[in-house]
């Protein structure tokens, strides 16, 4: 008996190999299956863990403050999105800003004013280019770098920009376009720097710096009819140790200075990529459902061919049969021969999607993950498909009739 | 010649299989009563229809009576489980067919060492012990044909080398020369009745009366029951197993065998 499972593995590898073309084909519904839910799987983690590595990099001294009460339900968070709020205006205001800059352990704090406009030099940039109005502080607390020339300053011209390099070279035709100027709604700018290449569009600021262009918050209510419209204000606290102190100091005064509404969120940590990693979530589980049915196709491929297979071999079970095959000896030849098309599929589906996946992030900003979590899903997967659906064709044969079979033709 | 003395191997009382319900209602075997000693050689004959082939799928445990008793080295076969059954069939019970069955996809050497498989033997050990079995058929350079590449001949001496590399202590044979030309069928019997003297028990069915000669025990069956149940006597069957095996004017010489006898 101690053998038997090693003559079964046999058993279905001669089996398999003397009907090539029909086990290849069929591993191939398992292959697509399997490549599309692995491809899917390494995109998603390597996007959400574009987002978290950031927060991670920025060090744990990083708050968020963001206008409107946070939903509580997540999926709430995914299906309203900000574009309702674009209308209204923002809860936090300059003074908000004064305030949590005022609290003990804040070590800076900077405003975000996310506008749109039409940004024009020698060409005109894209339509969606961000115009974020904010303080000097900003940089520091986001991890800007300067390229060449500087970041925007209290001390020198307001009418200044600092532009992404992406921007720069769109509008103005070349990474070096310190001194000259563009206009952002009609209004002038010089160029005074140019931000390094950042290569993340995705980040808890929700702004792709590369293409966007930075100006200072007075030039910011100049081209809002003088109202700040504050989107984000970022806090960094002195120490890590700190940040639990000041955001709750910083709840306290926003609130007094609300009069008790609560119309804003504070978030850290986790807590700041946490809607874009629910977003990527989503995505990933829906093109995950879609993998999934086409798995199932696969899957009904194999248990159609294990059921040929069966009809095909009616004469093999009862001579086996005859020889001293149990009933179970039967069902174990043909579940390991399923199981052996669902692990192959599974394997080659595993590689192919990662060459996919791979494939994909040449045209993407982020690159896929490879874990233990996902290789184990696509193996259990794969094993699940093969014994699943090779559970059928296995009892049928079992319980075929040694006589009836025997008198079969074939 | 202790023979008679041995304890039954095979032992029917009264039994029955019924086939169809209701109007179809047909008794394939209508109250067989059979003993069967280890050592015999048996052929069955009989018209057709008349259970020969039922008699033989129960006695090898692929079928189940539908009343009597079938006792198999003493123990009742109803009490035993199909898994129990599986297990005497690996063990005890050897097949020949007259289609031979061989797995067409597998090889000689393969399609020899398949019982094995079932007894738990590793590859190795397997193809081994099928290559000696092939080697005492004379079938040595064959081991890695494909059975299409066989004659009739060659392909049934496979079946039995099959049938014989468990060391079965019974040998069951559904007509095992009614596929095979006279010259193939003689070397055939030769083999079985070789068989049968290094002490096997051999049940065999067979249409063709002539081949009932190399039996130790000649049993007719008609309607499902035992007609008659003569016994030969061994020296004659002595006699004709020491015909040479491949003697080409085999029907001339058994004539000659049978004319001396007769004035004896």
């Amino acid at each position: 008996m101690r053998f038997l499972l090693l003559n079964h593995i046999q058993n279905a590898y001669q089996s398999l190999r003397s009907n090539r073309m029909r086990s290849n084909l069929t591993m191939l519904g398992v292959t697509i299956g399997v490549a599309s839910i692995t491809t899917i799987l390494a995109l998603s983690a390597g996007a959400s863990k574009v987002v978290s590595d950031q927060v991670d990099a920025l060090g744990g001294n990083i708050a968020v403050i963001r206008p409107g009460a946070s939903p509580d339900d997540p999926l709430q968070n995914l299906t309203q999105p900000k574009i309702g709020r674009e209308y209204a205006a923002s809860t936090l205001t300059e003074g908000d800003l004064a305030l949590v800059r005022s609290i003990n352990g804040v070590s800076a704090a900077a405003p975000m004013m996310i506008l749109s406009g039409t940004v024009k030099a020698d060409q005109t940039a894209p339509d969606n280019t961000p115009i974020v109005a904010t303080t000097p502080e900003f940089s520091d607390i986001s991890g800007l770098e300067v390229r060449t020339g500087q970041f925007i300053d209290d001390v020198i011209n307001p009418d200044t920009a600092v532009v992404g390099v992406q921007l720069s070279i769109n509008i103005f035709g070349t990474e070096d376009s310190i001194g000259k100027t563009l206009t952002i709604r009609g209004k002038s700018f010089t160029v005074v720097g140019i931000l390094t290449r950042m290569d993340d569009p995705i980040n808890y600021n929700q702004v792709d710096f590369d293409t966007a262009v930075i100006v200072s918050l007075y030039n910011g209510k100049l081209l809002n009819q003088g109202v700040a419209q504050i989107q984000q204000i970022n806090i960094k606290s002195t120490s890590v140790s700190d940040l639990s102190q000041v955001i709750i100091d910083a709840n306290k005064a926003l609130l007094s200075s609300h009069n008790n509404e609560n119309d804003f969120t504070i978030l850290s940590g986790d807590q700041i990529s946490r809607p874009t990693s629910q977003l990527f979530y989503a995505i990933a589980g829906v093109s995950a459902a879609v993998a999934g049915i086409s798995l199932l196709v696969g899957g009904i491929g194999i248990m159609n061919i294990m059921l040929v297979s069966v009809a095909e071999r009616t004469r093999e079970i009862g001579i086996r049969k005859a020889l001293g095959a149990t009933n179970s000896d039967i069902a174990a030849q043909f579940i390991i021969e399923s199981l052996a098309i669902g692990i192959g599929g599974g394997i080659s589906g595993y590689i192919i999607g990662y060459i996919f996946a791979f494939g994909i992030s040449t045209f993407l900003t982020f690159d896929p993950v490879i874990n233990w979590q996902i290789a184990a899903i696509a193996l259990f997967i794969s094993l699940i498909v093969g014994t699943f659906f090779g559970l059928y064709p296995a009892i049928r044969a079992a319980r075929k009739d040694p006589i009836d079979s025997l008198r079969e033709y074939n | 010649m202790t023979k008679p003395r041995l304890p039954p191997v095979i032992e029917l009382h009264n039994l029955k299989k019924r086939f169809g319900i209701g109007d179809a209602e047909h008794y394939a075997l209508d109250g067989m009563d059979l003993t069967i000693k280890k050592g015999e050689f048996i052929a069955i004959m009989g018209p057709s229809g008349c259970g020969k082939t039922t008699l033989l799928n129960i006695l090898g445990l692929l079928d189940r009576s539908t009343g009597g008793e079938y006792k198999l080295d003493g123990q009742e076969v109803s009490t035993i489980g199909p898994r129990r059954q599986a297990r005497i069939r690996s063990h005890q019970i050897g097949f020949i067919f007259q289609s031979f069955n061989l797995i067409s996809r597998l090889s000689v050497i393969e399609n020899v060492a398949l019982p094995l498989t079932y007894k738990g033997i590793t590859r190795t050990k397997r193809l081994q012990l099928a290559s000696d079995m092939l080697h005492n058929f004379h079938l040595g350079e064959r081991e890695y044909y494909m059975p299409y590449q066989l004659s009739g001949g060659q392909t049934q001496r496979v079946a039995i080398a099959r049938a014989l590399v468990n060391e079965p202590s019974i040998i069951l044979a559904d007509e095992p020369t009614g596929n095979l030309d006279s010259h193939a069928s003689h070397v055939i019997m030769q083999e079985l009745s070789d068989l049968h003297k290094r002490g096997n028990t051999i049940i065999m069915v067979t249409h063709n009366p002539r081949l009932t000669s190399y039996a130790s025990r000649v049993i007719t069956m008609i309607d499902g029951h035992v007609d008659t149940d003569t016994m030969i006597l061994p020296e004659l069957v002595k006699t004709i197993a020491k015909r040479p095996l491949n003697g080409t004017k085999k029907p001339k010489r058994k004539k000659r065998a049978a004319k001396k006898k007769e004035p004896a």
